[in-house]
């Protein structure tokens, strides 16, 4: 996204169109900035002629401007721009009309009294963008009943970047449950959730089994289904017994779930690799799709590969248990997370200070966010 | 002892106003729309609107987007009429990047606008007959050829309600083989349904009780309230954008306004109900001259550059005016991309209309609205 204020000056003036003259002659003296978009024209009033120009514009017989079709709040970044659509139903012509307030003043008359319809538009405006309509008969906040208290629709306030904290999060995650399963030598906290819905995949399985089999044997329905709670019944006994002969799981030596993520992370570097190659050559969509097909299948031909041949390189999955480090308790976890979210909270500040671009804010905060992991490995 | 026999006045029951609350789950509430209903007796004294359960961020998501993936949004913002609400978006950044997309995708457009909105008022129809007490009378009739056309957008588009089709500079993909015969068929069988649904609602002594008469609203009132579409129509004013600011090409097509006289409920049925056989009209129209040819613009760049500039798009939505102000700074995003939402300005005279009414005709107030939710909390 580009981020630069702009407020680039129109190269060459541009001619008032007919309404613009309407307004320079009923209200003469009047300073105007004229545009004019593909299908409107555009003028640009200052703020302390805009109440004066928004009665003329609905009373003036000339004008006639009766219907406000629409009123949007633009965020410049170094002013907030509240532009109003206008019809009129008399002489059929539109006009847009804009006016400007700087962000730390940001206050424009309201028009409800000339426009009824203005209510609900300046009510929202004002929530969503922290314009302060003055004036205004019932300024409540619209859409959220008991107000956010930040403005949304501004520019200050972008989309969290949910991937990187996730991608944050899981990793903490998964390292602490490989540490923990290093140091205590048992294994790593079972997933109950995961055990209980492998048991009932296996329990359903039996159950179809067991219902298959007496309908091919044509049995009536009672003795299908006793058939089938036998086979329940059959399922938990076995069920139980496994469990008495084995009650401690053995520690599983790779943790399987990380070992999904890292492919899973893996795969997406790779696809975004191929894909920005396959931009950067200016290919076709098709084409690009079938480079990153051939790719992902190249990479997990490779996989297959090294799998059917563990033994030749082991020294791949087990690496983290080579450094035995002490268990992390719930306390460190806590602590380094926050550490974390303030140094995150800081680099963004920092970039937003320096008036970076989000890409290149991101980018700060992912490059302290290394630094931060470095650092705490070597300490 | 003495027993007072003297029947009570009316001044001697002390009575105050009771809040009442009806929704956010309400039936009658169209979605998830909740209002205050101040009451004195049966009386509605005072309403009070609470919308934004919906609020979605649909205007700031679609900065951080691509000009093409903000489409799908607009499926969403009005989701009875979302032919109706892309053609809008797609137009704004065909106006601003200067784009002219072929003739061929320009029918498709307006063909598949003009039947999304006979299925958008099918919907209003089956959705008010519901609010006066006519569930089996109109909803089951309507849904049954709305459905006609639900099955006719999903040969075309292969889905049922998120269509995604329209694209900057024409259309995704062209339509099926059978189309033209396909959709005559469905016209008919529809045009013959809202004949239907005419016999069995317009002479219906429910409806004719409960909204002739009810909340007559004056041209000047609807024009200072912002409403728009057939609320706007029914008052008498046969203000219509494709007549007005004519888009696409729906210049070149014979239609008629359809306009009440009241501006009451009854009138907002009459001319939604022939709204429908004017689209009908439209359609026919457009079936008959639609060329061959391309259906997308030749030589658009794979991430759409929009220079910058800025341009408020307006289409005749079913439910009125629906507007898309885009903001281009010259990037691949949208700068601004604000939703004018037809229902959002109507919804916004209900206080207005509904105030002095019964509780009961409220529900029809607002049932004549045709509120879409999406659309209002964007």
């Amino acid at each position: 996204m580009v981020h630069e204020a702009a407020t680039a000056a129109p190269p060459q003036p541009i001619e008032p169109g007919p309404v613009a003259r309407l307004f320079q002659s009923s209200l003469p003296g009047l300073a105007l900035e004229i545009g004019q978009s593909p299908i409107d024209e555009v003028v640009t009033v200052r703020r302390e002629d805009f109440a004066r120009v928004m009665e003329t514009a609905k009373n003036d017989e000339q004008l006639a401007l009766d219907y406000l079709r629409c009123l949007s709040g633009v965020d410049w970044l170094t002013d907030l721009e509240t532009v109003y659509h206008l019809h009129s139903f008399k002489h059929g012509h539109s006009i847009a009309i804009k006016v400007r307030c700087p962000v730390a003043d940001a206050h424009v008359p309201s028009v409800s009294h000339l426009w009824e319809t203005a209510n609900w538009h300046e009510r929202e405006t004002q929530e969503l963008f922290g314009i302060v309509f003055d004036g205004h008969p019932d300024p409540r906040p619209l859409l959220t009943e008991e107000g956010l208290g930040y403005y949304i629709m501004r520019k200050s306030h972008p989309l969290a970047d949910i991937e990187e904290w996730q991608e944050d999060y899981l990793k903490t995650i998964e390292e602490a449950k490989s540490q923990m399963a290093v140091a205590t030598g048992v294994a790593a906290p079972v997933d109950e959730k995961a055990l209980k819905i492998q048991m009932a995949q296996q329990k359903a399985a039996v159950i179809k089994k067991a219902r298959d089999e007496a309908r091919a044997k044509g049995l009536s329905p009672e003795d299908e289904k006793a058939a089938v709670q036998d086979a329940i019944k059959k399922f938990e006994e076995e069920h139980a017994a496994r469990q008495a002969a084995a009650p401690v799981t053995p520690a599983k030596p790779v943790d399987e779930r990380a070992a999904k993520i890292q492919l899973a992370q893996q795969k997406a570097a790779l696809i975004t690799k191929t894909r920005n190659e396959a931009r950067a050559r200016g290919v076709s969509p098709e084409e690009e799709r079938q480079i990153v097909a051939e790719a992902l299948k190249k990479f997990s031909e490779e996989q297959e590969q090294s799998a059917a041949a563990p033994q030749a390189a082991p020294a791949q999955a087990p690496a983290a248990p080579s450094v035995p480090t002490a268990p992390m308790d719930r306390a460190a976890k806590i602590q380094l997370a926050q550490q974390k979210a303030a140094l995150i909270t800081k680099a963004r500040e920092d970039a937003r200070a320096k008036g970076l671009s989000p890409e290149a804010e991101r980018q700060a905060v992912a490059e302290a966010l290394k630094k931060f992991a470095e650092e705490q490995q070597a300490g | 002892m003495v027993i007072e026999t003297r029947p009570p006045h009316e001044s001697d029951l002390e009575t105050i106003d009771i809040n009442v609350n009806v929704g956010p789950q309400h039936p009658a509430t169209h979605g998830v729309f909740r209002m205050v209903l101040t009451v004195d007796g049966e009386l509605v004294v005072d309403l009070d609107p609470v919308i934004g359960y919906m609020h979605r961020g649909n205007e700031k998501l679609p900065e951080n987007c691509d000009y093409r993936q903000v489409i799908g949004y607009h499926d969403r913002t009005d989701y009875l009429a979302q032919f109706n609400t892309e053609h809008c978006y797609v137009e704004a950044v065909e106006k601003l990047a200067g784009i002219k997309p072929p003739e061929r995708a320009e029918y498709i457009r307006v063909i598949l606008a003009e039947i999304n909105r006979i299925a958008s008022h099918l919907m209003f129809f089956g959705a008010f007959g519901t609010d006066i007490g006519l569930f089996g009378t109109s909803f089951m009739y309507a849904f049954r050829d709305r459905e006609t056309i639900q099955d006719l957008f999903e040969e075309v588009t292969g889905e049922r309600m998120m269509y995604n089709y329209f694209r900057p500079g024409g259309v995704a993909w062209d339509l099926p083989d059978n189309f033209r015969q396909r959709c005559m068929q469905v016209l008919d069988s529809v045009e013959r349904g809202v004949e239907q649904l005419d016999g069995l609602m317009m002479e219906n002594e429910v409806v004719l009780a409960r909204c002739r008469g009810l909340s007559p609203v004056t041209p000047e009132d609807a024009i200072n309230w912002g409403l728009s579409g057939p609320m706007l129509r029914a008052t008498g004013l046969a203000h219509d954008i494709r007549r007005a600011e004519p888009y696409s090409i729906y210049d070149r097509f014979q239609f008629d306004i359809p306009t009440g006289k009241r501006g009451d409920v009854y009138d907002k049925l009459v001319v939604r109900l022939e709204e429908m056989h004017q689209s009908a009209r439209i359609v026919r129209q457009a079936l008959e001259t639609m060329p061959e040819g391309p259906i997308m613009a030749e030589g658009l760049k794979r991430v759409l550059r929009v220079p910058a500039g800025e341009v408020y798009m307006r289409v005749e939505s079913p439910r009125g005016e629906y507007g898309v102000y885009l903001v281009s700074q010259g990037s691949d995003k949208p700068w601004r991309h604000k939703v004018r939402g037809a229902s959002f300005s109507n919804l916004s005279a209900l206080r207005a209309m509904a105030v002095g009414n019964f509780v009961s005709d409220v529900i029809i107030i607002l049932g004549s609205i045709d509120i879409v939710l999406c659309e209002v909390d964007r």
